[in-house]
């Protein structure tokens, strides 16, 4: 038996109390292609990061070729392994050759060789099939001749190990078909190919290997010949919890529409409809980059859309989003994604905060009234149960969840009577996590319609009346009731259906 | 009930931490960057006071007040651009010419309230031009006000033709230029009246707070539902305000008013609100810290003039200076991050 190319024994790596790699182990042969595949934050770029020597693992090993290595990025380069990355790390400014040979340019004295630089980047480019003019700047070629060059990159330091993260994620299915046969004739002549996707037909079609991570765990690591795309997207997920709809009203007891969006077009949005009724929780799932934040932005006006129409029911008058502006003033309440860079000024007080989406209702006049500033701030912390809820203090103080609930509170006196929000619990305690679910669910039962985002399933599931899970800017389907279930909202994000049907 | 108190303890038990909130941590370089300008005022008086022959004297001291007015109140407005964080106007050079050669040459053609409106619709024009290209166009505040400085320099030296305009000996400009209540000249008290104003207006107003607020964060504040072009224009708006009550004092002084008669009032303007601890990050500073900066760059200059150091030496000291508290600004900054 051969030694593997690249393995890696018992990594384990925190963030903050939390494993985001948990005692994982994998191993890749020479010409193999390995598939690491799992949920969003289940730990597979960790992972990556640490094989590619851009993170420290707490403990455990990466050895190459049987021998241990250095754990930094230039000692994994040197022994031979190339990450291609999720997002691009092109200059759009120079050309495809310089892009090429970005970090290796062979020098003489100082002095750039273009002509074996050319001569390198051109065999590179035949090598891996793809023809581009070397002295086109990056930043006129198609997404996905761009991801050729990055893959060229990569190629052109004759690594031993390719890993890739998602490089399917901004290609057509002709785009995809190619890049796959050019992986599988890679692999062929030798070289062992770490592939990371969410897109279970394609592993099927390359892969030889499997390994499943779920929660930062090793879960599968087996050939892909003992498996089926339904055995995968188990092991994924893991558990089979029914959504409970008990605790929510059903589809015949909803009041009147309040949020329709129609054809809605945006940049990685083509052509979507939404329709949310008073009183209903509508939930988009679906993988990071599938266009559910561009889709939200663009129907609340936050993001230009280039077609489509919105209008929003308030207070018994129906009204046409044109902007951002206009939205707000028809009762949107927008709990954004980044709460530390969109959602919060941060060295500004808890009072502030509040005080900014209300200021024209709390001080009309045009001169801030502290007292009443304070009194309002103070009652809407405590509805949110802001702990401690000291009003004066600045917003950054508190911990994440705190902040999460200043976000929130902010927009509760305007009574919104159409909420959005963006993966509402990312990075907050489960204590926080819990109580925010609560709040959400009392705005809905007090008649708000609410859109929300979320990637962590569990919490889509049992906040959402009705899902829609997006994939590739379209609506790739939508769920409710007893077939809402994280295997068939996963399935649905993935495309397994496809492959299936 | 139940289940509530259930959620509760499970938070605490789950995470203790929560319900703390962490203090920000001082260092010395964000505490020089925070308090330091009344620290080095304070050593700088006294030193003035004990070792500087002349400088304790009332007319001295009115009399550093009165040179520091044009660009006091120049910085005093300047301040709502840099919180803003649009780094500064420039064109203030050109605006604070233009209300002082308006104001007396206008005077002499027409009158006096003809003079000032002309000057008011001047100065809204030069507001409205910076803050459009700057605040909706996101244009760069440096380059679009260094173009607008030669623009307004331009057009005035073709109307004035380029000469020194002079007002009636026995008007009401030179008596207003030469008048003092008690032992305070006119010009520090419009100082003083500007710096009440602007506090005002930047920490009691809903327009201050959106100023305050955009310069935190300008993504969140545009977010919460406001119009951040109209912030960004009522911004230049205001230093434009400003520009143009120098220019009337600048021009009070001595009577007179030609088209280069503020040169050098962009940076020194820009200094004053540096040193005073405003972050040229935006966000950060208040109307008061830039009197403060104004009076500590004055009494330098004073200083030194007293001292008899020579002029050059003086813009070195100046420049050191600005230096030195921008890279205090940027580090305690870095250092605040972390």
């Amino acid at each position: 038996m051969t030694t593997p190319v690249i393995e890696a024994s018992n990594i384990v790596k925190s963030f903050g109390g939390v494993r985001a790699v948990d005692d994982v182990s994998v191993s890749v042969m020479p010409g193999e292609i390995h598939a690491v595949i799992g949920e969003n934050g289940a730990g597979k770029s960790t992972l990556m990061r640490i094989l590619a020597g851009v993170e420290t693992p707490d403990s455990g090993v990466v050895r190459i070729g049987g021998t241990q290595i250095e754990n930094n990025a230039k000692a994994s380069i040197d022994a031979g392994i190339s990450l291609v990355h999720q997002e691009l790390s092109l200059i759009p400014e120079m050309t495809v050759a310089e892009n090429i040979m970005l970090g290796s340019f062979p020098t003489n004295g100082g002095w750039t060789k273009t002509k074996e630089m050319k001569k390198i980047a051109t065999d590179t480019l035949k090598e891996i099939g793809v023809e581009v003019d070397l002295d086109e700047r990056i930043s006129r070629l198609s997404v996905a001749l761009r991801q050729f060059v990055e893959i060229a990159r990569a190629v052109a330091r004759k690594p031993k190990v390719l890993i890739l993260d998602e490089p399917t994620a901004t290609l057509t299915p002709a785009e995809t078909d190619y890049l796959l046969s050019m992986l599988q004739r890679l692999a062929s002549q030798g070289l062992a190919i770490i592939y990371i996707s969410h897109r279970i037909p394609e592993v099927f079609k390359i892969c030889n290997k499997v390994t499943i991570l779920r929660d930062g765990k090793l879960v599968t690591n087996d050939s892909i010949d003992n498996l089926t795309p339904d055995k995968v997207i188990d092991q994924m997920v893991g558990r089979e919890l029914k959504l409970d709809m008990t605790q929510r009203r059903p589809a015949s007891e909803l009041g009147e529409l309040v949020l329709s969006a129609k054809g809605i077009k945006a940049p990685k949005v083509n052509g979507i409809d939404l329709e949310v009724s008073k009183g209903q929780i509508v939930g988009l799932g679906g993988l990071v980059g599938a266009g559910r934040t561009e889709l939200l932005r663009a129907i609340i006006g936050a993001d230009p859309r280039s077609a489509g129409r919105v209008t929003i029911m308030s207070n018994g008058k129906k009204r046409i989003i044109t902007g951002y502006l206009s939205a707000i003033r028809a009762g949107v309440a927008y709990v954004p994604e980044e709460r530390r860079t969109d959602g919060l000024a941060l060295t500004m007080t808890v009072a502030e905060n509040i005080f900014l989406p209300n200021r024209k209702e709390i001080s009309p006049s045009g001169i801030m009234p502290r007292g009443k500033i304070a009194t309002f701030a103070k009652e809407l912390s405590e509805m949110v149960n802001l702990r401690p809820p000291e009003v004066t203090r600045e917003a950054g103080q508190y911990s994440g969840g705190n902040q999460q609930k200043i976000v929130i509170a902010k927009w509760l006196g305007r009574k919104p009577s159409f909420i959005v929000l963006d993966e509402p619990t990312r990075g907050v305690d489960v204590g926080a996590k819990a109580e925010i679910h609560k709040l959400v669910k009392e705005l809905a039962d007090n008649g708000a319609a609410v859109l929300v985002i979320s990637s962590d399933l569990p919490e889509l599931l049992e906040l959402s009346d009705l899902i829609h899970v997006v994939r590739d800017g379209e609506i790739a389907g939508t769920l409710s009731g007893a077939e809402a279930t994280e295997k068939s909202v996963m399935s649905l994000a993935a495309g397994e259906k496809l492959v299936v049907a | 009930m139940a289940k509530e108190t259930f959620t509760e303890s499970m938070t605490v038990a789950k995470d203790p931490q929560d319900s703390k909130v962490t203090k920000p941590k001082t260092s010395v370089l964000g505490f020089i960057a925070d308090k330091g300008i009344f620290f080095f005022t304070g050593i700088l008086v006294l030193t003035a006071v004990l070792f500087v022959d002349g400088f304790a004297s009332l007319q001295n001291v009115t009399d550093v007040f009165h040179r520091a007015a044009p660009i006091g109140i120049v910085a005093l407005g300047m301040t709502f651009v840099v919180i803003t964080g649009n780094y500064l106007d420039l064109s203030v050079v050109a605006q604070a010419a233009a209300a002082g050669v308006i104001l007396i040459a206008v005077s002499n053609a027409f009158n006096l309230i003809i003079a000032f409106a002309v000057a008011f619709v001047v100065a809204i024009i030069f507001g409205l031009v910076n803050g459009i290209a700057v605040g909706y166009f996101k244009a760069n505040a440096v380059i679009v006000t260094l173009a607008t400085t030669y623009i307004g320099l331009g057009l005035l030296r073709l109307l004035s033709g380029g000469s020194q305009v002079f007002g009636p000996a026995d008007g009401p400009i030179a008596t207003f230029g030469t008048s003092k209540l008690g032992p305070f000249p006119f010009s520090a008290l419009v100082l003083i009246a500007v710096t009440l104003v602007l506090t005002f207006v930047l920490t009691r107003t809903n327009f201050g707070f959106m100023i305050r607020s955009f310069g935190v964060n300008n993504s969140a504040t545009r977010l919460a539902g406001t119009n951040t072009g109209l912030i960004v224009i009522g911004a230049f708006m205001v230093t434009s305000m400003a520009a143009m009550f120098a220019g009337f004092v600048l021009a009070a002084f001595s009577n007179t008013a030609v088209s280069n008669m503020a040169t050098g009032f962009d940076f020194q303007a820009l200094a004053a609100i540096i040193v005073g601890g405003t972050s040229v990050f935006g966000g950060k500073g208040s109307v008061p810290r830039t009197l403060l900066g104004v009076v500590f760059v004055s009494i330098l200059s004073n200083v030194l003039v007293l001292a008899q150091v020579s002029y050059g030496f003086q813009q070195v000291a100046i420049g050191s200076l600005i230096v030195l508290a921008v890279t205090v600004d940027a580090l305690g900054r870095r250092v605040s991050k972390k």
